[in-house]
């Protein structure tokens, strides 16, 4: 999820071959309501989302959360499937 | 002779962190430790500083500024330019998380809810502007 427009989103989606889906919160709105917002931490000062990942249950439970203090840093996939396996 | 050597040594490790980091982005354990790149410019800057305490040539200074620089562009990089401020998150392990329906890639809604009693969910939330 993030504010970039569906259009590039599908460019995206379609050059990398990916069978995920892109959602696009293109005024933030959903990323207010999650608490997840980095005013002014994009390009030309635009408010971003944190990179965030969330693992919901069948239940829509959050059973794993890892939110970013660095932007160079992300969860591993391997974390991302430890915690998708532990469900 | 040495002080060629270390001057020589210094501009290695420096280029191999840069090299290391770029090339092994893909690998976890290399993305998620930045820290390791400011690391080894330190070491690249003390090996520097030995070169120009052996012998003060041009070289040696050169190699010693290019390190210095180095290791305090990557630290400001590092510790100041790529920290996101902690948010105020309304996520809770053990809470339901908020509901959404957006537009995916194709213009269609997608819910949170239309998951629920169906499959687990990932939700990677990313900056944009790609």
């Amino acid at each position: 999820m993030s504010p970039d427009p569906n259009v590039r989103s599908q460019e995206l989606a379609q050059g990398l071959h990916l069978d995920y889906r892109f959602v696009a919160d293109s005024d933030l709105a959903v990323t207010r309501r999650y608490g997840l917002v980095h005013e002014r931490g994009g390009p030309h000062r635009a408010d971003v989302p944190v990179p965030t990942t969330i693992v919901l249950d069948r239940d829509g439970v959050v059973r794993w959360l890892a939110i970013s203090d660095n932007f160079q840093v992300r969860p591993d996939a391997q974390q991302v499937l430890a915690a998708l396996r532990a469900l | 002779m040495r002080a060629g050597w270390l001057a020589a040594l210094s501009v290695l490790v420096s280029v191999t962190a840069i090299g290391v980091y770029s090339r092994f982005l893909r690998v976890a354990a290399v993305r998620n430790n930045p820290e390791g790149y400011v690391a080894a410019f330190a070491i690249a800057a003390v090996i520097a500083g030995l070169a120009v305490a052996l012998r003060r040539r041009w070289y040696t200074w050169a190699v010693l500024v290019l390190s210095i620089v180095l290791v305090l562009g990557g630290a400001a990089f590092n510790f100041v330019l790529a920290r996101i401020p902690a948010v105020q998150t309304t996520l809770r392990v053990g809470e339901r998380a908020p509901e959404f329906t957006l537009p995916d890639a194709t213009g269609r809604p997608v819910a949170l809810a239309d998951y629920r009693g169906k499959k687990p969910v990932v939700i990677v939330f990313y900056r944009g502007y790609w």
